[in-house]
């Protein structure tokens, strides 16, 4: 029985990341200036590590974390890199 | 014994969603960049990271990767902020109230050090 609980919070909390992943692309589409719309991409990727946590926990399935790691390796590269390069106009 | 994890792992899940829903509510809210990176903080660190202790709680075989993700998370966290915020700051992006700028004092250093030895323009 329980597990049902779990698999409801999960799919409303899957739900809450859509709706919460709209508002930060709207932020990276939309931004004012250019740090925004970087600030918009960092909190895609967050929440996208987000949501492949919870399809691991609903899936019962421990593959979506090497993805969720991956991405966060990445997420966190490219958004340095790109502060950087949009402080002082080189990237290395 | 299987049912007091998943019992915490969805208080977990409910406590982790609230953390995130109010990161991207700071981030509506705020005036100016700075102050929003102070809120998108809080996503990369308690909303994903609480999810991952449901994932450890739930997952037996995955408890491995969720404390190294874990840990990467609350490593890379503040670095991003920080990166953001002093491009921000380079670029010239004005604060939305007037606040005590103690760089301001820094920062002839930073353009006397650039005259001093100009940077590698590619």
């Amino acid at each position: 029985m329980l597990a049902s609980v779990l698999n409801i919070v999960l799919v409303a909390s899957l739900v809450i990341h859509m709706v919460l992943m709209v508002v930060a692309l709207r932020r990276l589409w939309r931004g004012e200036n250019i740090v925004d719309r970087l600030l918009g991409a960092d909190i895609t990727t967050t929440l996208t590590i987000a949501v492949l946590v919870l399809l691991a926990v609903l899936n019962r399935n421990s593959l979506y974390l090497d993805v969720a790691l991956g991405l966060a390796a990445l997420g966190f590269v490219a958004t340095v890199a790109l502060a950087k390069y949009i402080a002082d106009e080189q990237m290395f | 014994m299987e049912s007091v994890f998943q019992l915490l792992a969805a208080l977990a899940v409910v406590v982790g969603t609230t953390f995130s829903a109010l990161g991207i509510l700071g981030v509506l809210r705020m005036p100016d960049v700075y102050t929003r990176l102070h809120a998108t903080g809080k996503i990369g660190v308690f909303g994903a990271v609480l999810l991952l202790v449901a994932a450890i709680l739930v997952l037996p075989k995955g408890a491995g990767k969720g404390i190294v993700l874990i840990f990467f998370l609350l490593l890379a966290g503040p670095v991003t902020a920080h990166s953001l915020s002093s491009a921000a700051y380079r670029i010239g992006i004005p604060f939305a109230k007037p606040m005590r700028n103690d760089l301001a004092a820094v920062t002839e250093t930073f353009d006397a050090d650039e005259q001093a030895e100009p940077q590698r323009k590619a």
